[in-house]
């Protein structure tokens, strides 16, 4: 008795955690009118229309946000990888007073908001003709994200031996060179879970490309979906083939590295 | 590297070391070259940004109504009566607390429901985790559809015979709680998944020892797991406090501060539409500067008072 107690309790408290993606994944493939008519109801007979209509849309609204969101979530997370890991390995192997301060200071900027940077990050931006560009909300994510990879790859180098740096510099190699050819090689975990999680995040980042790509151009997914709700009677087939195709590589993203997912999570969630 | 002198010293705690100690010249290159830009990003679009709020702040700036003078303390003091803030600041206190409690309660529960190995358990787990991988935005737009008064919720209510089920999103009894139901809905995999994290780092000899002695499954429980599930504790309640005080997207997206006046309007929400609706900027700086201490001082006392409850083993 108690054998089956459990998994069935698990089963039916996650299936009914699930009925939400349910409804959202049946709809996707349902006919119009019956979204509105049966939204619970089993897509059938089930139909691409939708997604077929979203890819095919005049405005290439899919295809727009989708190249947007490549480009600025992929040259983020390759430029805060980099800058986060040279700077977390400074940090973490300077003894100086001023660069704890540095650190401390770097820290903060994990719980600052971005409602309290965005008003002025507009006058930078615009003082250096880069608002409204991708080029504008990348190096805001860089500087905005840039706290939480020093946060990441500081913690793992404190794990990694500092002899081995000191023996390769005592062979006469440049800190330059002990960094990318011995350092660097030996963070993969650490860097891992700083694509991973800065990916996701910027990826799903709604209200920093709001406000720096404007109203009127660009939209990167999460803003093109807010868009296609606002603009005129809405088509909810359209919307939620939409944000299943916007979805669909997270989620694919999400499956093959679940592992490192939840290593990179509860890294600090147990001591020892 | 030639510049490079091979010192030998000891360190405060008396060990003999060997390093080798770059001149002055080579420290600042070496700080410019891997600390550089990391850091001048940082202050570009972080630091200074703070900066120049807090200055916004004691203005009354208004890019559409110049000129702009120096208020000192105004926007502070008026914002002390506002009904408007004050508001803001209940609803968001509402929904932290919300979002703080639910998904560490249930996530708990889900966790130690899940603490078993095999494959089903790992599946589980990873539908749990599929709402914190989503955009809040896709999340808002499915549970708009769900909540709303003619949604599959409300049709199920009137099937099962309640003739007027609630418009959940639609009443200003009822808005606030849904959202942070929604939230906690989302925020629930992260707790599930760092809380089983924790429960399989209690070694499973503490237990044992404890059945031994008498202990039933509830004093196990509450005397041996608890207590060492405190790290896990603090990381979500850190999280979900600094995530639940800065909630923007979701009202954005679901109700747009409504139904009725600022019944859902968030501190972070108010900011924004002060600042880029009404553009009165200064005061837009007043509100996002209390925004920040709040926050800062939210995360401080959480963190001290759960740490101190963390025990090394």
């Amino acid at each position: 008795m108690r054998r089956v107690l459990r998994p069935a309790l698990a089963l039916t408290v996650a299936g009914i955690f699930f009925l939400p993606l349910y409804v959202a994944l049946a709809n996707v493939f349902k006919q119009g009118p019956k979204i509105a008519s049966e939204p619970a109801a089993l897509p059938i007979p089930p139909t691409l229309g939708n997604i077929r209509a979203v890819l095919a849309r005049p405005d290439r609204l899919f295809w727009v946000s989708l190249t947007n969101s490549v480009i600025v979530t992929s040259l983020s997370i390759i430029v805060l990888t980099l800058l986060s890991a040279m700077l977390g390995h400074y940090l973490a192997r300077s003894r100086r007073r001023w660069t704890r301060g540095l650190m401390l200071l770097l820290l903060c900027g994990l719980m600052i908001p971005p409602q309290v940077i965005l008003m002025p990050v507009t006058q930078v931006l615009r003082a250096t003709h880069l608002m409204t560009t991708l080029q504008g909300l990348i190096l805001f994510n860089v500087g905005y994200y840039v706290p939480f990879g020093v946060f990441v790859f500081s913690g793992f180098i404190r794990t990694v031996p500092v002899e081995l740096e000191e023996s390769a510099a005592i062979d006469g190699a440049s800190p330059g060179q002990v960094f990318w050819r011995i350092v660097f090689p030996l963070l993969r975990p650490a860097t891992a879970s700083v694509l991973i999680f800065l990916g996701v995040w910027i990826w799903n980042d709604f209200i920093d490309p709001l406000i720096i790509l404007g109203p009127s151009q660009g939209t990167t997914i999460t803003t093109g979906i807010y868009r296609s709700i606002g603009q005129y009677q809405v088509d909810f087939g359209g919307v939620f083939a939409l944000m299943f195709l916007a979805t669909l590589p997270v989620l694919v993203f999400f499956l093959a590295l679940q592992r490192q997912f939840v290593k990179g999570l509860t890294g600090g969630a147990t001591k020892g | 590297m030639a510049e490079g002198v091979l010192t030998r010293g000891r360190t405060r705690d008396g060990r003999s070391v060997t390093a080798l100690r770059p001149s002055r010249l080579r420290r600042v290159w070496h700080f410019t070259a891997f600390g550089g830009p990391g850091v001048s990003v940082y202050v570009c679009f972080v630091l200074a940004p703070i900066l120049i709020s807090v200055g916004y702040s004691l203005t009354n700036y208004n890019p559409f109504n110049p000129p702009t003078t120096f208020v000192g303390l105004r926007n502070y003091r008026i914002l002390l009566t506002d009904p408007e803030f004050l508001t803001s600041l209940r609803v968001t206190t509402v929904l932290t607390v919300i979002v703080v409690v639910v998904p560490n309660v249930l996530g708990l529960a889900i966790a130690v429901l899940l603490d078993r190995r095999g494959w089903l358990y790992n599946a589980l787990r990873s539908v749990f985790f599929v709402p914190v991988v989503l955009s809040s935005v896709v999340v808002s737009i499915i549970w708009t559809r769900l909540l709303d008064n003619e949604g599959p919720i409300n049709q199920g209510l009137r099937a099962m015979g309640v003739a007027h089920p609630p418009g959940w999103l639609s009443d200003p009894r009822y808005a606030l709680y849904s959202l942070g139901g929604i939230l906690s809905w989302q925020m629930l995999g992260f707790c599930v998944v760092v809380y089983l994290a924790g429960l399989q780092g209690v070694p499973p000899e503490l237990s044992e020892a404890a059945a031994i002695d008498g202990a039933g499954p509830a004093r196990r429980f509450w005397h041996v797991t608890w207590p060492l599930l405190a790290p896990a504790l603090t990381i979500n309640t850190v999280v979900l406090l600094i995530s639940a005080f800065k909630i923007f997207d979701h009202v954005q997206v679901i109700t747009h501060g409504g139904p009725g006046s600022g019944t859902t309007a968030t501190i972070a929400y108010n900011v924004m539409e002060t600042a880029f609706v009404a553009n009165r900027r200064g005061f837009a700086s007043a509100e996002a500067v209390v925004m920040l201490v709040l926050i800062a001082i939210g995360t401080a006392v959480a963190l001290r008072l759960l740490q101190r409850r963390e025990v090394d083993l």
